[in-house]
């Protein structure tokens, strides 16, 4: 997973980002902190403190916006980085360019905090659709295995209310429009025949997944093309090994009968925080085998840009 | 043309069989790599002609949407759903209205995937042992869904000493006087005919068929239309019944099989008549056990060889002649060279005067 690129990846829910209190999340083994300032606007640097190494997700928000290092209160301007305050030294307020901690370019996109690790990076266009159902879990799996999973197995990750994942695919893993698109068949639950005797199944999940991040729209549909539940699953690399994964999700339109009544109880979508390892160990690595060869692939033929974010 | 397939299996010094064969042929059997098989030019068995309604239904072939309903009474295969809000091309699969060819035969719907202008009802393969114009009942019918590819699944089926053992408490043991196969094959079809001589009874025949002597002489033939992925299962036991099914492999994608199988016991007794197709439903699943696990093993080329036994000649043919086709497909030949909708009765031994319509 390459985190050196121009990607840009969706670290926190707009809701978790406040100017109460710092986020500290990770892309990869980069600690990022994430503060609003007095404008509402987010930002993000390096979750370390250039004076001593403390992390400033650790300090406060100061009233003029600026994120203050709790533990010797040097105070830092969100949009570059730069230090503005020491409190010792109220006689010398103006520092070198050097005195500053990384900012990384940030953006919100359709309910997610987005951050770049290019400072220069241009943001991406997106669209910015309403979504009810949110949550953020943090999965001890690395990133590519959390995918690999939900390729294989979308149950060991998540769980739609009243919906049974089949093994079986309507289309295999392939590419279109820049992005990993696959389509499972699906049941309702927990009343149906054995999947592998069923000859038409109700209801499909489709996934579109981009290559790098692995940021995936989920879209559950039944056998009449209506679109059921829409939703987005964000997983991010993070330190440890640790996949932290955001989602939003929002329903579609209602489905007749005893069964749409079900899906659109509380919470349609959960994103389970923890994998159960004898179920994964057990599922077989189908589709993901060739999902990294398509991945590389595509990548090769055409460098994934985030023009491709399965948000828009 | 129909050849006798006289080539030794391997020489392989992995392998039991005898030597002899070309390296050709068996660097090939090793370069087995079914996933990446794609066959086209082809008509597919998508559908029980009872499931096409006015109502769309959805199937797939290696993973292309195929929509299926009926306009007046006649089946319509479409590349969108009627309520689909289109943001995907057409493929060079269907006309310019997005269908693709589709024919009715022998109770199932088939649709041509490749190229639309090539779709023609003489590459639909024979399968004399059902009525042309359907109408079996549907207990002898089923839908069965494999999670593994399509030629692992037909491999399976056409290697019958597997069934000896994941199948024995249905169609009995491995014991037998003795055992011999013999595999024919053309550019089109691989048929393997495996007879046994005082085979233990099948339990299945043994329960609902009032088979009382301890053994039955076997007559089993496999036949693999190869571009279709269908394949008939024709068994002929003395004393017992004939059984034959049709037992085709759609690719739904390379990596998971549908099939709309039909077995015709009309002449058998009423137990075995209605019991015997729902053995397929048992069946299936013991094979599944094994060849899903299978299939991602055969997903990328290995230089690690097979190991192979002279019952594996026929499967090995069949490895062989799936990749010569698809080689075949990779330089754009895609020309039938035998006649895959000849009648095939005498080539499986079908007794014609049981199976009259």
């Amino acid at each position: 997973m390459s985190l050196d690129s121009d990607l840009w990846w969706a670290v926190a829910r707009s809701e978790e980002v406040t100017s109460q209190k710092p986020l500290s999340v990770d892309i990869g083994d980069q600690p990022v902190v994430l503060w609003r300032d007095n404008q509402g606007i987010a930002r993000a640097l390096e979750d370390r403190c250039p004076h001593r190494r403390a992390p400033l997700s650790l300090g406060c928000i100061r009233d003029n916006g600026q994120i203050q290092c709790g533990y010797h209160g040097w105070s830092y301007d969100g949009e570059t980085g730069r230090l503005k305050e020491i409190p010792n030294m109220k006689d010398q307020q103006k520092f070198p360019p050097i005195y500053k901690a990384n900012a990384f370019a940030v953006t919100e996109q359709a309910g997610f905090v987005r951050v770049c690790l290019n400072p220069k990076a241009q943001a991406p266009l997106s669209a910015d659709p309403k979504y009810t159902y949110v949550g953020t879990v943090n999965v001890s799996c690395s990133h590519q295995e959390y995918l690999n999973a939900l390729y294989d197995d979308p149950s060991l990750i998540l769980s739609v209310r009243g919906v049974r994942f089949s093994p079986y695919l309507m289309s295999e893993l392939h590419e279109e429009n820049g992005l990993l698109v696959m389509e499972r068949n699906c049941q309702w639950h927990p009343l149906h025949w054995p999947s592998h005797f069923v000859a038409e199944f109700p209801l499909t999940l489709l996934t579109r997944t981009h290559p790098l991040t692995g940021e995936t729209q989920l879209t559950l549909r039944d056998d009449q093309f209506n679109d059921l539940l829409h939703a987005v699953l964000s997983p991010v690399p993070s330190a440890r090994g640790v996949t932290a994964v955001r989602w939003r999700a929002e329903l579609g339109v209602r489905h007749p009968g005893v069964r749409g009544a079900v899906l659109r109880g509380i919470n349609p979508l959960s994103v389970h925080a923890s994998i159960d390892g004898s179920k994964l160990r057990a599922t077989k690595p189908t589709v993901s085998l060739h999902g990294e060869d398509l991945r590389k692939a595509m990548l090769e033929t055409k460098p994934a840009t985030h023009d491709q974010t399965v948000a828009a | 043309m129909l050849e006798t397939a006289d080539r030794p299996v391997s020489h392989d010094d992995n392998s039991a069989a005898p030597s002899g064969g070309s390296p050709i042929a068996l660097n090939a059997i090793n370069r087995w790599v079914p996933h990446n098989l794609v066959m086209r030019d082809s008509w597919f068995p998508v559908a029980h002609d009872y499931s096409v309604t006015g109502k769309p239904v959805r199937r797939a072939v290696y993973s292309h949407p195929i929509f299926l309903w009926r306009d007046n009474g006649v089946a319509v295969a479409s590349e969108f759903h009627p309520n689909e809000r289109i943001t995907r091309d057409k493929s060079e699969f269907t006309n310019a209205q997005g269908r693709y060819p589709v024919m009715e035969h022998y109770g199932v719907v088939w649709v041509w995937f490749g190229n639309p202008l090539a779709a023609d009802p003489r590459h639909l393969p024979s399968l004399p042992f059902l009525p042309p114009k359907g109408g079996l009942p549907r207990h002898m019918t089923a839908t069965v869904r494999f999670e593994s590819s399509a030629p692992i699944s037909l491999e399976n089926l056409i290697d019958l000493t597997h069934a000896d053992f994941l199948h024995a408490d249905v169609v009995g043991d491995e014991r037998s006087d003795s055992e011999t196969v013999e595999t024919f094959y053309d550019s089109e079809t691989v048929t393997m005919v495996r007879t046994c001589v005082n085979k233990s009874v099948a339990p299945v025949m043994k329960f609902f068929s009032g088979i009382k002597q301890p053994t039955q002489n076997v007559r089993q033939v496999i036949r693999i239309y190869l571009r279709s992925h269908c394949a008939i299962a024709y068994g002929r036991f003395s004393p017992g019944d004939d059984v034959p099914l049709f037992h085709p492999c759609t690719p739904e994608t390379r990596d998971r099989t549908r099939m709309e199988m039909v077995m015709n016991t009309s002449n058998a007794g009423l137990m075995f008549r209605h019991v015997m197709p729902k053995a397929g439903y048992k069946v299936s699943r013991q094979d599944s056990y094994m060849t899903s696990p299978q299939s991602p093993r055969y997903m990328r080329h290995t230089d690690r060889k097979d190991l192979h036994s002279k019952f594996d000649q026929a499967g090995q043919r069949y490895r062989m002649a799936m990749m010569e086709l698809a080689d075949r497909q990779a330089k754009g030949d895609f020309d039938y060279r035998d006649n895959v909708s000849a009648d095939c009765s005498d080539i499986i031994g079908l007794r014609k005067e049981l199976f009259q319509f």
